[in-house]
């Protein structure tokens, strides 16, 4: 199992060699700027002067969508379904999977284990896989945001009480989610195409390799029994379930073509994590 | 006389200074505050003051925001193959549309969530993004808003919510129907989704 580990980290290090790759990750931003970002990243060996070099560098390529003028259609950001057929079928399948069982079982659970309960659950689950989220913001060469998910998992493990408390993000050490999915959007790859898994959901080429690297890097994985590992994954997405409540039903509600609407507002919602 | 002067002056600076010249962040703070002051109004509490709740909300909503700008961008490049007509019956169905959708939630949904302004970017001299949170409990969402600038006065054409478009979003289901089908099917289409979710929501009251 951990050679499988070994051979996993080795391919995802991989396409970070040819380091231009991530000049071109996000086209709009000046061209000048982006080359010396990526190499700052390489020679980026953790003194304070290289990080403050680092975080400015980033700022030209990584910039938010939001402050790009792209508003025009030919900048939409349109992704293949080849699998449409396929990707439909299974979205019909989450559809009823969620309103016929995760959310009546959802609701249940709220409504037995109020919310500081629940918020606990999430802050430990959230402490365990800090290993996702820091290897995750290494590959990227963001050496400062590794630094703070790794402060934030010693103060948590102590001061929190195991993780179930989140002091740190009252000290202001509150990090945007990383995931290894992110981690390959920043080096430049695309999304592939598009794909919707069965119980996951919508996903693309890029994103379901990035979850099979983060499965490799959450501890919930290595639990003993694959059944009681599978047990607490879903116990998880349960409990991960309880503060989304509602999203879903709100974004089918405002959609006159539901699987278009979903397929684009994950497409944009992912572009934004991999542009921050 | 001095004190003449002084009081003239005051009075140019003040005098023009509302309405036309406002800030792209002052257009959104203050229409989102004035919807946030009729939500909390206890006189609108009563179900049945619920109507005029909402219109009072919409007239705010239509003030800052320019539906003939967001129908004509969620169009894109098909807005030339529709006729003035069906232009104006587009634009106005989509603002039906997307008022039933979203006012609707506003007035269901609304429960002391804070808005925080976070600033504003100018994109060029007629283009902004006005960048907030709302923030209810601990849960924090990320809404940006693009505006234009048009005849001196700032409007919203685009919402951003967690780094989804709504431009964008619809742009991509309206770009799969015009495939197929005609601008008058599409129209059609978004009168049907309409007296659909009217329904709905009938049946909902109903059962409450």
């Amino acid at each position: 199992m951990r050679y499988l580990l070994y051979v996993f980290m080795f391919f995802i290090l991989f396409p970070a060699a040819p380091s231009p790759a991530a000049a071109e990750s996000s086209g709009p931003g000046p061209a000048a700027a982006a080359p010396q970002a990526a190499d700052t990243r390489v020679s980026g060996d953790g003194t304070g002067t290289i990080l403050l070099a680092e975080n400015e560098g980033q700022k030209a390529p990584a910039m938010d969508p939001d402050e790009i003028d792209e508003d025009d259609e030919a900048t939409d950001i349109q992704v293949a379904d080849p699998l449409a057929p396929w990707n439909r079928m299974m979205y019909h399948f989450n559809d009823k999977l969620y309103f016929w069982l995760i959310k009546p079982v959802t609701r249940g659970y709220k409504t037995v284990f109020p919310s500081p309960v629940r918020k606990g659950v999430r802050n430990f689950f959230r402490n365990l896989t800090t290993p996702i989220r820091f290897v995750s913001s290494l590959l990227q060469g963001k050496v400062r945001r590794a630094g703070t998910e790794f402060a934030r998992f010693v103060m948590n493990s102590t001061v929190g009480i195991a993780g179930f408390l989140d002091p740190a993000k009252m000290s202001g050490l509150n990090p945007p989610r990383e995931d290894m999915g992110q981690a390959l959007g920043s080096y430049g790859m695309g999304n592939g195409f598009y794909i919707v898994w069965p119980f996951l959901g919508p996903s693309t080429l890029r994103d379901s390799i990035g979850k099979v690297g983060d499965i490799f890097l959450d501890p919930v994985t290595y639990i003993d029994p694959m059944e009681l590992s599978l047990g607490v994954y879903t116990y998880r997405g349960l409990n991960e379930t309880s503060f989304k409540l509602g999203t879903y039903e709100s974004l089918k509600n405002a959609a006159i073509e539901p699987y278009e609407a979903l397929r684009d507002a994950y497409i944009q919602h992912r572009k934004k994590l991999v542009d921050e | 006389m001095k004190r003449f002067f002084f009081a003239m002056s005051l009075f140019l600076l003040i005098l023009p200074a509302p309405a036309r010249a406002q800030t792209p962040m002052a257009a959104v703070q203050g229409s989102i505050d004035r919807i946030i002051s009729v939500l909390k109004e206890p006189r609108y509490r009563n179900p049945d003051a619920r109507e005029l709740q909402r219109a009072k909300i919409s007239e705010i909503v239509r003030e800052v925001f320019d539906f003939r700008e967001m129908a004509q961008r969620t169009l894109a490049r098909s807005w030339r193959k529709f006729t003035p007509r069906q232009q104006e019956e587009f634009t106005d169905i989509f603002h039906r549309f997307l008022e039933q959708t979203y006012l609707d939630k506003i007035q269901k949904d609304y429960h002391d969530q804070k808005v925080v302004y976070l600033e504003e970017k100018k994109l060029s001299s007629s283009k902004a993004v006005v960048k907030t949170k709302v923030i209810r409990e601990d849960v924090e969402t990320p809404i940006n808003y693009r505006l234009l600038k048009k005849k001196g006065a700032w409007r919203v054409y685009d919402v951003t919510i967690e780094g989804v478009s709504l431009v964008k979003n619809y742009r991509s289901q309206f770009r799969k129907i015009l495939v197929r089908k005609s601008p008058e099917q599409l129209i059609e289409r978004l009168k049907r989704r309409i007296a659909e979710k009217k329904k709905k929501k009938e049946k909902e009251e109903g059962a409450s």
